[in-house]
């Protein structure tokens, strides 16, 4: 599936694979977020971290006809205000979008899976 | 006087006036703000996060330094805004644990309570970036470490801190690329940076200025800029198309006739500008404005006294060059361009109206180098570019210029106007490379090329002696005819040149030649030569006064 923005001298496609790429590589540069999610392992109740390279798993793209929306998945450090940091990854992910693919989403949805208690907390 | 432990009232008196200091400079910091997203927030966020923390400090009744630190955390915690916010309270979350049961904090222990929050904030995300307050944190306290172990004084130990986080954050840019595009430092940084400059005030027991002028104004003009960059896509949408910087330096007697309110100051300004920065002490102002009507800006500033330091750009124009060199380059290229050497603006034109891409000037006195010609082919933009040198001295360093150039490029080699303007004639877009080349050469061993010029000093030419300044006529490189007088070198040349067989005449004429030479000139052309079909055309060119071309 692909993402489809008709323009004055033409069509320009973006395959949903590269904006996943770009959202997540955005997110994990964001502070506060330890980790991406997949969101296909929720059915054994299970979240465990994406390795790095895999992260625009923990991000899926929806089209609705003219609409982009853009679910991610994110797990986050304890002891940070989680709201925020959720607040910053919509923020910095659509404008990365804007900014690199000139893709103005409709959404980013948050969806905090899991947060990580690091060492000596 | 020396300060060897700190207590809990004296760090909380340290935090508010840190927090004081942020307050002040909040403003100043979001104009830094250029990264992660351009949102000139950051500033803003980080005095509320650190207000927070603040208020937090203050409900504290005891005088134990660890539940002052851990009420700064909790209150940065709750109050978190921004990405800057979030670093920032988990700088302190984890300074406050590693101070948790300490009454009192030397300065060894306040060292490691920085290390502990740099690991802290440094743990809290996947993949931290260099060049943000993050690394301005981390250096900072890697100097604290050492000067925890010399100083046990805090006074001079926080120096030495500050000193730290000032030279991390003024490398910055060297980090985060965005930062030095755009020519600021990093606005997280900057407002950690403020945050200790207060600490280190306090404890010297100094008042908080008013403004610091810590952030300086070419950073935020920097930052201002680059903001605005992002909103305009059209030249048209500059409503304010004057950036107008100045500076006024107070004078006694204006200022009793109209005293300086800087508030009142900037809301005046305002009204007819935008992306205003004003910063004044008490010497003098600093303004910043886009304005479309600069005058009135500087009539402003005026009232308060001398102006100085006035620099006033056009943005239209800037936009427009920096619009036009974006979109130059994605021109596609087509799949043939001619490279041409012409003198004069008549000859120029007329090879453009032949279909020439690039006209480079030059000739007999004036050689284009290679680099020239190789600049020539980059312009010509096509996938296969054809140079006619149109000069023997020329041809050599256009065979140069065609080795060392990434495109595919043939010299046809041209010696005379004459022939590079028939050899034009034979090239034809749908034609290869090479076949082009044979049909522009062969075109151009059919033309005759004559040349009317003066010496420029006495020589002798196949026995023909010519004195300086005399006029000579020049046929396909010979000199054949040589007087005084113009005219009657041209004549003469064309009788030499002109047979039976020949068809057309095109005569370019010179910029020395008058409108009566040019008249008694055709007169004789279309008398003698009544065969044939004339055309003249005015070349503009200098040296040759005429250039005779025949078929």
């Amino acid at each position: 599936m692909s993402v489809e923005m008709n323009t004055k001298n033409g069509q320009i496609t973006i395959s949903t694979e590269v904006i996943s790429t770009v959202a997540g590589g955005a997110a994990v540069e964001c502070y506060g977020i330890v980790g991406m999610a997949s969101k296909n392992q929720l059915r054994d109740g299970l979240t465990e971290m994406l390795k790095k390279e895999n992260f625009s798993r923990g991000v899926v793209v929806r089209q609705e006809d003219d609409h982009v929306h853009i679910d991610m998945y994110i797990i986050v450090s304890y002891g940070t205000k989680i709201s925020e940091i959720a607040h910053n990854v919509q923020s910095q992910v659509k404008y990365t979008l804007s900014k690199t693919i000139g893709l103005n989403v409709d959404s980013v949805n948050i969806y905090v899976q899991g947060v990580r208690v690091t060492g000596d907390d | 006087m020396s300060l060897q432990e700190l207590d809990g009232k004296t760090f909380a008196a340290m935090v508010v006036q840190g927090s004081r200091y942020l307050s002040n400079n909040a403003q100043m910091i979001d104009a830094l703000n250029v990264f992660p997203v351009p949102d000139g927030d950051t500033g803003t966020n980080m005095n509320l996060s650190m207000t927070s923390g603040q208020q937090e400090v203050k409900n504290v009744t005891t005088d134990h330094a660890g539940d002052v630190a851990k009420a700064l955390a909790k209150g940065l915690l709750m109050g978190a805004r921004g990405n800057s916010g979030v670093i920032l309270s988990q700088l302190f979350r984890g300074f406050s644990k590693s101070l948790e049961h300490k009454t009192t904090i030397t300065t060894v222990e306040y060292a490691s309570a920085m290390k502990q929050g740099v690991e802290t904030a440094y743990k809290a995300v996947m993949k931290p970036v260099e060049g943000t307050v993050l690394t301005v944190a981390r250096e900072a306290s890697e100097e604290a470490e050492k000067a925890a172990e010399e100083e046990k004084d805090f006074i001079p130990f926080l120096e030495r801190v500050v000193k730290a986080a000032k030279k991390s954050l003024d490398h910055t840019p060297e980090l985060l690329p965005v930062l030095k595009e755009v020519g600021v430092v990093d606005s997280g940084g900057q407002g950690f940076l403020t945050i200790y400059e207060g600490f280190l005030s306090n404890l010297k027991g100094e008042e908080v200025p008013e403004a610091d002028s810590g952030v300086s104004m070419d950073d935020m003009v920097s930052a201002e800029h680059h903001k605005l960059n992002q909103d305009f896509m059209d030249t048209a949408d500059i409503h304010y198309g004057y950036c107008t910087e100045f500076m006024v330096k107070f004078e006694e007697d204006k200022l009793q006739e109209t005293p300086y309110d800087e508030e009142a100051f900037r809301e005046h300004l305002s009204e007819f500008g935008d992306s205003l920065l004003v910063v004044s002490d008490d010497e003098l102002i600093r303004v910043h404005v886009h304005v479309e009507e600069p005058g009135r800006a500087l009539s402003l500033g005026q009232q308060y006294g001398r102006l100085t330091n006035i620099k006033i750009e056009n943005m239209r124009e800037q936009h427009t060059s920096l619009v036009g060199e974006a979109s130059s380059p994605s021109k596609e290229k087509s799949e043939y361009g001619i490279v041409t050497v012409a003198m004069g603006d008549g000859v120029k034109k007329l090879f453009e109206s032949l279909g020439a891409s690039v006209v480079i000037e030059g000739g007999q006195t004036m050689n284009p180098s290679t680099q020239d010609l190789s600049k020539a082919i980059e312009q010509a933009h096509a996938n296969r570019v054809i140079i006619l040198p149109n000069n023997k001295n020329i041809i050599m360093s256009a065979e140069q210029a065609a080795e060392i150039a990434e495109d595919q490029v043939t010299v046809v080699p041209s010696k005379t106007i004459p022939q590079g303007m028939s050899a034009m004639l034979g090239y034809s877009p749908e034609s290869t490379m090479e076949e082009n080349k044979q049909a522009m050469t062969s075109m151009m061993s059919d033309v005759k090329t004559g040349q009317v010029t003066y010496a420029v000093r006495d020589t002798s030419f196949n026995g023909m002696t010519i004195e300086k300044d005399h006029f000579m006529g020049i046929f396909d490189g010979d000199i054949t005819v040589s007087n005084p007088e113009r005219l009657d070198v041209a004549k003469g040349l064309l009788s030499e040149m002109i047979d039976e067989d020949d068809e057309i005449l095109t005569i370019i004429y010179g910029e020395e030649v008058t409108e009566e030479e040019l008249a008694e000139m055709k007169d004789y052309a279309e008398a003698e030569f009544e065969e044939m079909e004339l055309e003249i055309h005015e070349g503009g060119q200098p040296i040759y006064s005429y250039i005779f071309s025949i078929e």
